[in-house]
């Protein structure tokens, strides 16, 4: 009992410090991360029309162009199409 | 506050029938401490500036899984039970980062009535404490830190990991009768 009562002094002095605190952002945060991030139809027709109106266009000007310039365009767009592509669809979903 | 009568289970209906955002947040507001503190005591003083975000990571996780809280336990020993497991995978992964110190700790003067020696035996016996009590396993380790360094109630660390107050007074006996061997295998004593 008696180093019981030693440990619980020791543990008392060992672990005073600051009692840390919740920042007053905290509750906004949450909320902001489990707020829906949806499109609205009207928007999500408007990104899919400019999608496809892009595509048809860059199809249009690459025409007629040197094959190694249009890989090498190829290699640059797709990639940040993906990229672009993945974040649209978490804003979408 | 327009929902701040009404009970967990009540909330969780409201906002999973009407999305009521609202609702949610009266929940946030009820848990955000417990969760904070329970994620700041499995982490330890060491890896504090990460509980903040464990908290808010844990509160998203309950929204995301509310569609699932069948309600066979009660929402707060369901939210406490992601929290543990959070903190505890987090932790896993800490493992190998470096401890973030506190400016408060570095900050801290030695006592100008105590001796170099003294003050000197008394914080390497304070690292020893903190380094034994790092060795305990997890829930003795929470209860520690709860109840010593955050000055949680035993009713509430209780709550907090699922037990009955009895069994959180065990955990702590056990953890001092632990922590002063471990302690004393590295030559300090209590005194």
């Amino acid at each position: 009992m008696h180093d019981d009562d030693e440990m619980d002094r020791l543990l008392t002095s060992a672990l005073a410090a600051r009692v840390p605190e919740l920042s007053p952002a905290f509750d906004a945060a949450v909320m902001l991360r489990v707020r829906p991030r949806r499109l609205k139809g009207g928007r999500r027709a408007i990104l899919v029309a400019y999608a496809i109106g892009a595509a048809v266009a860059t199809a249009w000007l690459l025409r007629g162009l040197d094959p190694a310039l249009v890989a090498a365009g190829l290699a640059v767009g797709l990639p940040t199409v993906a990229g672009a592509g993945a974040y649209v669809r978490r804003l979408v979903q | 506050m327009p929902y701040d009568k009404d009970s967990d289970e009540r909330l969780v209906a409201r906002y999973r029938e009407t999305k009521d955002e609202a609702a949610f947040a009266e929940l946030v507001r009820r848990y955000r401490g417990p969760v904070f503190r329970l994620a700041v005591s499995m982490l330890g003083q060491a890896f504090e500036a990460d509980a903040e975000d464990v908290a808010q990571d844990v509160l998203v996780r309950v929204h995301d899984a509310l569609p699932t809280f069948r309600g066979d336990a009660r929402f707060g020993t369901w939210v406490y039970r992601i929290a543990f497991n959070h903190a505890l995978n987090l932790k896993a992964r800490a493992r190998f980062r470096v401890p973030h110190v506190a400016d408060a700790a570095l900050d801290a003067a030695p006592s100008a009535d105590r001796g170099p020696h003294e003050v000197l035996h008394d914080e390497q016996r304070r690292r020893a404490v903190q380094a034994c009590i790092d060795e305990l396993p997890e829930v003795y380790q929470s209860a520690l830190r709860l109840h010593y360094w955050l000055g949680t109630s035993i009713g509430d660390i209780a709550a907090m990991l699922d037990v009955p107050e009895n069994t959180v007074k065990s955990y702590l006996h056990r953890a001092r009768r632990l922590l002063s061997a471990l302690l004393a295998e590295r030559g300090f004593d209590a005194r």
